[in-house]
């Protein structure tokens, strides 16, 4: 068969193919609950995480972390490891509020909770538990193949009055998992901020839940805007079991820095 | 009877005319000296003055800050036009006003990028903007149209640019959401110092735009008085006045507002509006060790070269009084008074001192007006921090009066101790005295 062949069959197939079906309202709602609940722990959250940052004229920026993350009371902190200039900094978010703590100055400072995550494309909502449903209304675009994967294309738009860092995200959802695979962040201006893709998930049963939870252990964060730069996450040493009660503190992680 | 007291001294000096020459000498390259640095000083805050009034702020500023949750300013001024409408009713003394939209964000071009200080103008009504600013590519009244920029020469360099390319800015909005704008390149302005590496314009429109702002909101009423040094009082009275009509306003702290904005503000627990006022001198404090530096030197220099003219003063007097010291015993043996004799040989000094300073005083203001009109170029290194492109030297006469009296104060003050010496002197001692 010769290469015109296979396009006029390609063409035709593209011509008569059945049309996707639509998801209707409820099951794309559905559909970003089940992204959500995937990965909610219910519980407490310890992660190792690798963060690599590469910039345009830049040196190459290379974290090691720990985040931990308590779904009451949407607890969430973070504790530079490595390199050793960064170690002991850290940020503890309390009440709606994200605060980062320089063990070089000892001042704590309040940042807003879109801040970039060490000067990376990291947010700290990429770290967080996902609330997708929360915080965005969704629409079903397409069902559509992402290399090999079959999935559902979402376009999210934030509701009402909820203060997020991309007013307007494109979800491409695994169809047969329900993992989210990769992501466009868009700006208020409709332009496209941020790409990024979720290659490898993995799971982690946890008691609290009493059920596996679903985790990214690779995010890729490509600027969109400065086309060179790009962030790489690697989740590691994942531990859902409880956490002290007192970890979610200042003093805990000023004690850290000691 | 001061006429034959001076006439004496005068003549007494010109009896050694080499010794005192080159006494008075030092003492007008010294004062020369002063009056120069002073001329650099005043010329490099005239300049700052002129470029930050034009660039970043008014001779005084009526700002704020605005935070929808405790944790994220923005520097606003939320329904503006009552605020101004009050701050022009507490300032009689204004020239005119401007209003500016202030912001940041990062400046994305095809090849590169860089973050920018931008600052929303209506260039229609920017009186001082065509003053300062020297176009070097494209035309300034491009600026009225939505969707242009601004840049300064450095920073088109750094993007990459020229007039007619487009950048992106991106930029949170007050709420922390992304936003970008499309823009393009109207205008390339020659740089004006340090201020201009970070400064960008951009119509108010195409700000407000960018940050999702309503037409009631802005950043900062900017205004311009027709006495830049009244300044300081005028922005003590706004803050009382308009705390007075029932705004929220912010304790007078001499920083810029970004700096309140990186490292204060955000801090603080409240939310809504605050207002903020600032002098020039305030938003530009972050320059102040220029001037500082400069004074620093100067005042280093002085100390050196006047420890110098005290000793040769104190010297030259020595010598005097040794050679004169039977003249001394005789004067005093007709009847001559202690007072008398000091008096007369602090008029010397005096009289020295004048001469030096009223030679250095015009060595200085003729050598400043030649550097003036010499149209000096500053090296592009250095502009960045004299904030001139040429050298500029500002004589103040008040000034200029101040530094010949403090060199004719220590010149005379000088003499004291010497003099003190030639009074003291006995009558019966001193005739016999040979030398």
């Amino acid at each position: 068969m010769n290469a015109k062949i296979c396009l006029a069959v390609v063409a035709f197939a593209a011509t008569f193919a059945p049309p996707a079906v639509a998801l209707s309202q409820k099951e794309t709602d559905d559909l970003v609950r089940l992204v959500d609940e995937r990965q909610r722990n219910n519980g407490d959250w310890t992660a190792l995480c690798y963060m690599e940052s590469k910039e345009k004229e830049k040196t190459d920026v290379v974290y090691e972390l720990v985040y931990y993350r308590r779904s009451e009371g949407q607890r969430f902190l973070i504790l530079f490891t490595k390199p050793k200039s960064e170690a002991g900094k850290g940020y503890l978010r309390l009440e709606k509020n994200l605060w980062n703590y320089d063990p070089g100055t000892g001042k704590w400072e309040r940042r807003t909770e879109r801040e970039r995550i060490g000067g990376t494309d990291t947010r700290r909502g990429d770290l967080d538990e996902s609330r997708l449903a929360e915080e965005y209304s969704a629409k079903w675009e397409a069902d559509e193949k992402l290399g090999v994967y079959s999935t559902h294309r979402i376009l999210l738009d934030v509701k009402p009055n909820v203060d997020v860092a991309y007013p307007r995200v494109r979800l491409w959802v695994d169809a047969a998992t329900g993992n989210e695979l990769k992501r466009q962040d868009m700006a208020l201006s409709g332009r496209l901020m941020r790409t990024s893709y979720f290659p490898r998930w993995k799971k982690v049963y946890s008691e609290s839940k009493g059920v596996d939870v679903w985790y990214p252990q690779e995010l890729r964060f490509y600027d969109e805007v400065e086309k060179a730069n790009s962030t790489l996450v690697l989740v590691r040493q994942v531990d859902p079991r409880p956490l002290s009660a007192n970890i979610f503190t200042k003093a805990w992680l000023e004690s850290k820095s000691r | 009877m001061i006429g034959t007291d001076l006439l004496i001294a005068a003549r007494n000096l010109v009896r050694h005319t080499k010794r005192n020459a080159f006494l008075a000498a030092a003492i007008a390259a010294v004062t020369g000296l002063l009056v120069i640095m002073g001329a650099l000083t005043e010329g490099i805050r005239s300049a700052m003055l002129e470029s930050a009034s034009t660039l970043m702020t008014g001779h005084v500023n009526v700002g704020g800050f605005y935070k929808h949750t405790s944790g994220s300013a923005a520097p606003l001024v939320v329904d503006y036009e009552k605020v101004a409408a009050q701050a022009l009713r507490l300032v009689p003394e204004i020239d005119y006003a401007t209003v500016r939209v202030r912001g940041f964000a990062k400046g994305v071009s095809e090849r590169s990028s860089m973050d920018l200080g931008l600052a929303g103008v209506d260039i229609g009504k920017e009186q001082g903007f065509r003053r300062v600013v020297r176009v070097k590519e494209g035309r300034l009244d491009d600026l009225a149209l939505p969707g242009t920029i601004l840049l300064f020469e450095d920073q088109a360099k750094r993007l990459d640019v020229r007039v007619g390319d487009a950048i992106t800015l991106s930029a949170p909005t007050d709420r922390g959401m992304s936003n970008t704008a499309d823009v393009r390149v109207a205008v390339v302005a020659k740089s004006v110092g340090i201020l201009s590496s970070w400064c960008a314009f951009l119509p108010s429109g195409t700000l407000r735009q960018l940050y999702r702002l309503n037409d009631r909101t802005t950043g900062v009423i900017q205004l311009y008085l027709r006495d830049v040094s009244k300044a300081g009082a005028v922005a003590a009275r706004l803050r009382q006045g308009l705390s007075r009509d029932g705004w929220r306003v912010m304790e007078a702290d001499p920083k810029p507002y970004w700096e309140k904005l990186m490292a204060k503000v955000n801090s603080e627990e409240w939310v809504g509006q605050k207002l903020d006022v600032t002098t020039w001198e305030d938003e530009v404090s972050f320059l102040g060790w220029i001037l500082s530096a400069i004074r620093g030197l100067t005042g280093v220099l002085m100390f050196i070269l006047l420890a110098i003219v005290v000793v040769g003063i104190v010297n030259t007097l020595a010598i005097a009084i040794r050679e004169r010291t039977s003249e001394i015993g005789t004067l005093r043996a007709i009847g001559m008074q202690r007072r008398k004799v000091l008096w007369l040989f602090l008029l010397e000094a005096l009289l020295l001192g004048l001469v030096g300073t009223a030679a250095g005083t015009l060595l200085g203001v003729v050598l400043s007006v030649g550097v003036n009109a010499a149209h000096v170029s500053v090296p592009e290194s250095v502009q960045m921090f004299l904030l001139q492109r040429q050298l500029t030297m500002a004589i103040a006469g008040r000034s200029l009066l101040g530094e010949a009296l403090f060199i004719l104060a220590v010149t005379s003050l000088a003499a004291v101790l010497p003099s003190l010496r030639a009074a003291r002197l006995r009558p019966v001692t001193s005739m016999h005295h040979i030398g």
